[in-house]
């Protein structure tokens, strides 16, 4: 670190005196760029060396309890480790917990833990570090609204002993585990969780192979080898020590400029890859690709169910049938992305593929559904009339969405016009569209939630989170304000039982009812894209929540 | 007869006035206009409005960030703790703002003085051999007006794309070295530059017809001896007012060049401050701005005082 640190600052100070020099030096300066080298054909995994790794968004806290946003769990993953671990097939595995056993009512969880586990400042991973930790992401101060809202159940733990702990839920809650596995409930040194919230936010402490060291705000953050690591999770694909000495995790907004720095070798991974250079960086012999699809509700425009037009199903099945999704996938991304048509992204535990279909493009029906709801009437450019109300359909549309996805939304319009849809889009900054939408002033909001689990339906699309009653209704995830008691008692029921295969029949039922109330247009699933340098090896996409992790990466120069 | 020193400070009064009016208001219409700004800053903090988070957090949040008091309430504490020096945390970065202030600033500064070191150099390189040259004088005179007229950003993807994409003479990102300083600078410095040429060019013009020119001519000094000792004297004084104003220019295109090419700063931290309805943050940057303004005029003013000679005059 303090080397690190020493060279940092020397450039800095170089930078300072040397401006008039940079221009002199700007005529015959081929220097700077680090290439590729080709990669000699390794044999093996080789200890040491620096990994620069780049992406888009910056995190607000390293702390990945306080709100919960994905830029901290992608650092998380290096520097974290979780009770359980999920491998790709959604089973639950050991981790910091050798195992568990939940009590007949489903609302007491015991854990035996691991004996050899330490936080990186020392101190020691038991049941009282449990607590601390569950005691610290349902605590309100901590501001958590990711992890903290996936363990609203959560009462208590109690400590039976330094490696057995108890925790205690108010209801049962069969996804514990699976959202436990997720790197937004990483466990921390309870030590470090003992200072103030942006203290630790700062320099978290974990257990996990790498550890936090520095934080450059707006350039990079950098992590080193944790040397005493050897509780890796079952999913990786060595045991011991990271290879890699160092990590800088550098933040790079600019999607073009991103990939040009990996073409550059100015960086050896960059996520967050844009559709438009994905054909490039196949075709780059020095690069190769990684890439996963998100579990979760995909990327979706939910239809407002609470206001016209969309409080008529077959309203909203025209309108879900006359978006030509799979044409605006292959034109806007290239083909490079999957379609997900149904309510759950395919690698989600208990998807079911029936759903798959069940709003294909289908303008002819859209038309005769149209035709059926009562808008028969057109304006002279071919907008449907009910009543001299003209069919629109309003979508506020976030600054911070991506120009793809705007692209995407622009086919849609055009698209749903050739059925009669006037869609009009939106453009407005986050805080302005969050307000809108926490007053339900919208007729489609665009939107995904990543998360392992199949409870993701509940949180997306139960009555229990429509938020506030009233004009002002305030914050709300059940954006289509969809209710229906049928789908909740489904729902709930899932939450009620362990058994995989009565989970995976009511996990089935739920999507049907979802799809066949045409609550969403689903577009694609929300997807970890990483181009890397020929030089890096088994970087590994953790499956929790499909984030990289770089415990098992390694570099040949 | 006023004694000296009341003079001086009188004078020293009048600034500091002018400098506190300014500082409030822009400290007020931060404020103001955040408050128009319609969204709830507790789901900005939060992340949005699909967040999750139970209504007790939501209700911390608010109480923690004083966002549950009512508006007057705010403003005046507001205005008291700036007026302590106290800027408070930034909601979005978790640190104190002068924190923040302290590790964003320098890159910017150091930016800003790149491009404006682009500027002069182009604006004299340019006026001084051309002006009532015959060819390079027209020439140089579209070459300010095009510059003049470049949009900062546009010229920075231009630069990118070129000297970074095609040719890889420039790393594409960062705040690393002083290779990744050169094309921001180049595309704040170049369009301020041609501002400063076009004025600089009239003045030298008008200059060169002063009776002094004629004077040291007919001592038998060189062209380039006139040029330089006698005209670019006169012909400075409208470039560096301009430099006041070009200064404050610098910050404000900064914040694009910032997101173009990836470097840490305060432009790129004010877009991220206001998208997040970070008022402590954003008031601590508008203000640091302010101050860079009115430090940028008084240099300025300082600067026009040691280059004419008959200002001093005027005042003793």
């Amino acid at each position: 670190m303090v080397s690190a640190f020493f060279v940092w600052s020397l450039r800095r100070k170089m930078t300072r005196r040397a401006v008039p020099l940079a221009m002199a030096m700007s005529l015959l300066s081929v220097a700077g760029c680090r290439q590729h080298k080709n990669h000699k054909e390794a044999t093996g995994p080789v200890s040491g060396g620096t990994l620069v790794y780049a992406t888009d968004r910056e995190p607000v806290c390293l702390d990945p309890h306080v709100h919960g946003d994905m830029p901290q769990v992608f650092v998380a993953e290096q520097f974290l480790d979780s009770l359980v671990a999920m491998d790709k097939g959604g089973k639950i595995l050991p981790w910091l917990a050798t195992d568990w056993t939940v009590s007949e009512d489903g609302r007491a969880w015991t854990f035996h833990l691991r004996r050899d586990v330490a936080f990186t400042d020392g101190t020691a991973f038991n049941a009282a570090a449990v607590r601390a930790n569950l005691d610290h992401i349902a605590n309100p101060h901590t501001l958590s609204s990711t992890a903290g809202g996936y363990i609203k159940q959560y009462v208590k733990t109690d400590v039976i002993d330094d490696y057995t702990a108890v925790v205690h839920l108010d209801r049962p809650y069969a996804a514990f585990l699976e959202v436990l596995a997720q790197g937004f409930l990483g466990m921390e040194s309870p030590v470090a969780l003992l200072r103030p919230r942006d203290e630790n936010c700062q320099s978290p402490v974990g257990s996990g192979p790498f550890r936090v060291v520095h934080w450059d705000r707006q350039n990079e953050i950098v992590l080193e080898r944790n040397p005493a690591y050897r509780w890796g999770p079952p999913t990786a694909r060595h045991t011991g020590a990271a290879w890699l000495d160092r990590i800088v995790w550098r933040i790079i907004p600019e999607a073009s400029v991103r990939f040009a720095s990996l073409q550059a070798g100015e960086v050896d991974v960059i996520d967050s890859l844009p559709p438009e250079a994905e054909t490039p960086a196949q075709h780059n012999p020095d690069l190769w690709l990684l890439k996963a699809d998100l579990p979760g509700n995909p990327t979706n425009g939910t239809l407002n169910l609470r206001r016209e037009p969309f409080g008529d199903i077959r309203v909203r099945e025209a309108f879900v049938r006359s978006a030509d999704i799979p044409g605006a996938l292959s034109s806007v991304f290239f083909g490079h992305y999957r379609r997900a048509g149904g309510p759950l992204s395919p690698s989600t535990p208990f998807y079911s593929p029936e759903t798959e279909h069940h709003g294909d493009y289908d303008p002819d029906r859209a038309r005769l559904l149209l035709d059926e709801a009562g808008w028969t009437a057109r304006t002279a450019d071919g907008i449907r009339v009910r009543n001299g109300v003209p069919l629109q359909v309003h979508i506020p549309m976030r600054s911070s969405l991506s120009a793809s996805i705007r692209t995407l939304w622009e086919q849609v319009q055009a698209t749903a016009r050739a059925t009669g849809f006037d869609v009009i889009l939106e453009n407005a900054d986050d805080t302005t569209v969050n307000d809108r939408e926490s007053r339900w002033d919208y007729d489609v909001r665009v939107g995904y939630w990543n998360t392992n689990t199949a409870d993701v339906l509940r949180i997306v699309f139960s009555s229990a989170f429509l938020g506030p009653p009233g004009p002002q209704g305030g914050i709300h995830q059940n954006a289509a304000g969809y209710s229906d008691p049928g789908f909740d008692r489904i729902i709930n029921a899932a939450l009620l039982t362990t058994d995989p295969e009565e989970r995976q029949k009511l996990y089935t039922q739920a999507q049907e009812i979802v799809a066949a109330a045409f609550l969403q247009i689903t577009t694609y699933p929300q997807s970890t894209r990483m181009a890397l340098s020929g030089a890096v090896h088994d970087v590994r996409i953790e499956p929790s929540l499909n984030v990289t992790s770089l415990y098992d990466a390694w570099i040949a120069r | 007869m006023i004694p000296f020193f009341l003079r001086v400070a009188h004078a020293f009064l009048a600034k500091a006035l002018n400098a506190f009016t300014v500082l409030f208001a822009a400290a007020t219409l931060c404020f103001v206009v955040l408050q128009l700004t319609p969204g709830d800053p507790v789901l900005a903090i939060l992340g949005g409005g699909s967040v999750n988070a139970t209504p007790e957090t939501l209700a911390v949040a608010r109480h923690e960030y004083g966002l549950d008091r009512p508006l007057p309430v705010q403003y005046g504490l507001y205005l008291t703790r700036l007026a302590q020096g106290q800027f408070g945390n930034s909601f979005s970065q978790h640190m104190p703002v002068v924190d923040v202030l302290r590790s964003q600033a320098p890159p910017t500064l150091e930016l800003m003085a790149a491009a404006f070191i682009v500027a002069w150099l182009f604006a004299l390189l340019s006026t001084v051999p051309t002006v009532r040259r015959r060819w390079f004088g027209p020439v140089a005179s579209s070459l300010e007006t095009i510059s003049a007229g470049l949009p900062p950003f546009w010229l920075g993807l231009l630069l990118l794309w070129a000297f970074s994409f095609e040719f890889g003479l420039f790393p594409p990102a960062g705040t690393r070295g002083v290779l990744s300083i050169v094309l921001p600078a180049l595309a704040l410095g170049i369009p301020l530059g041609g501002f400063l040429a076009q004025v600089t060019r009239e003045s030298f013009d008008l200059a060169l017809d002063e009776p002094c020119v004629l004077t040291a001519r007919a001592r038998g000094m060189d062209e380039r001896a006139v040029r330089l000792r006698h005209v670019l004297r006169h012909a400075l004084l409208p470039g560096v007012d301009l430099s006041a104003w070009g200064i404050g220019a610098l910050v404000g295109n900064a914040v694009a060049i910032e997101m173009i090419f990836s470097r840490k700063g305060i432009g790129r931290e004010l877009f991220l401050a206001v998208s997040g309805h970070d008022m402590p943050l954003v008031a601590g940057i508008i203000l640091f701005i302010a101050a860079i303004y009115i430090i940028a005029g008084f240099l300025a003013d300082l600067l026009r005082r040691l280059i004419d000679p008959r200002l001093k005059a005027l005042h003793s």
